[in-house]
């Protein structure tokens, strides 16, 4: 049962995926269309983040999250290094816990 | 399950949902809501996959994760052309996971609880740099702060599931209607 259960995980999974790839249409895309899907990759990285910082493990944060997030952009914008901001982020998650 | 649904959202979904024996279709539409975020990814990397054949692109399609799609996009953005790049990270990833996997089998639970290390907050952090290096426009920052606060709202109402696929799909609106 559970087999079964993964096996269709899988294909739901893979068509999700897979579907925006295999599609292709011709002509050009509307304005407002590119400007969309120009700001998209933005938005969904943002997304991904917001409840890890705002929720972490379903709760409402107790601000350390949000603190150590302002840390990583700040870090980021300044050095623009992305290993930089992780440092930061991670030490300053673990030590804002820890308050 | 790791070798089969490379997706880790839907993973620790699905391990819940199994441990509260949950019905298969309550499993599988779970798993369909959780990855239609997928979706929008997917879209928004067409550009860069149009060049490659039909297979190809079908089995770039399998690899394609929140980390594999963030790393590639920042890659894109930086200027880069390269599809090896999306290649190497998600199949390296992928190889990696499933290591991780068997070794969170075998000494899994002798480890604790990671969030003590701030572990966890790495990907966050990895996440929100590529978004800092990615900002072109005045209005990808509100964008972004706007696609963050509603997702993390949603994930507070109980809603996760459909909490980045509803803010990632919302926020770019804004796009539109934003002065070049």
């Amino acid at each position: 049962m559970t087999w079964v259960a993964i096996v269709s995980c899988a294909v739901v999974t893979y068509l999700v995926r897979s579907l925006p790839f295999a599609v292709t249409f011709r002509g050009r895309l509307p304005d407002a269309a590119s400007r969309y899907l120009e700001a998209l990759p933005v938005a969904i990285i943002a997304a991904l983040v917001g409840p890890a910082v705002v929720a972490p493990a379903g709760a409402l944060t107790s601000g350390a999250e949000p603190l150590a997030a302002a840390l990583v952009i700040a870090t980021v914008a300044w050095r623009r290094s992305l290993l930089a901001g992780v440092i930061v982020g991670v030490v300053a998650v673990a030590v804002l816990r820890m308050l | 399950m790791s070798l089969l649904v490379f997706a880790g959202a839907s993973q620790f979904a699905m391990v819940q949902l199994f441990s509260q024996s949950a019905p298969i279709p309550i499993v599988i539409a779970s798993v369909l809501f959780i990855n239609l975020r997928h979706l929008l990814m997917a879209t928004s990397l067409r550009p860069q996959l149009r060049r490659l054949p039909l297979a190809r692109r079908l089995f770039a399609a399998f690899f394609l994760t929140d980390e594999s799609f963030a790393m590639a996009t920042g890659h894109f953005r930086r200027g880069g052309r390269s599809l090896a790049y999306y290649f190497t990270f998600a199949i390296a990833l992928y190889v990696l996971w499933n290591l991780a996997t068997v070794m969170g089998i075998v000494v899994g639970g002798a480890i604790g609880d990671p969030r003590r290390f701030g572990v966890d907050f790495a990907i966050s952090a990895t996440f929100i740099g590529i978004v800092v290096l990615a900002i072109r426009r005045p209005a990808d920052i509100l964008i972004a702060f706007i696609a963050a606060l509603v997702a993390g709202a949603l994930a507070l109402a109980r809603a996760s599931t459909i909490a980045v696929i509803t803010a990632g799909a919302l926020a770019p609106v804004i796009a539109v209607f934003a002065r070049r």
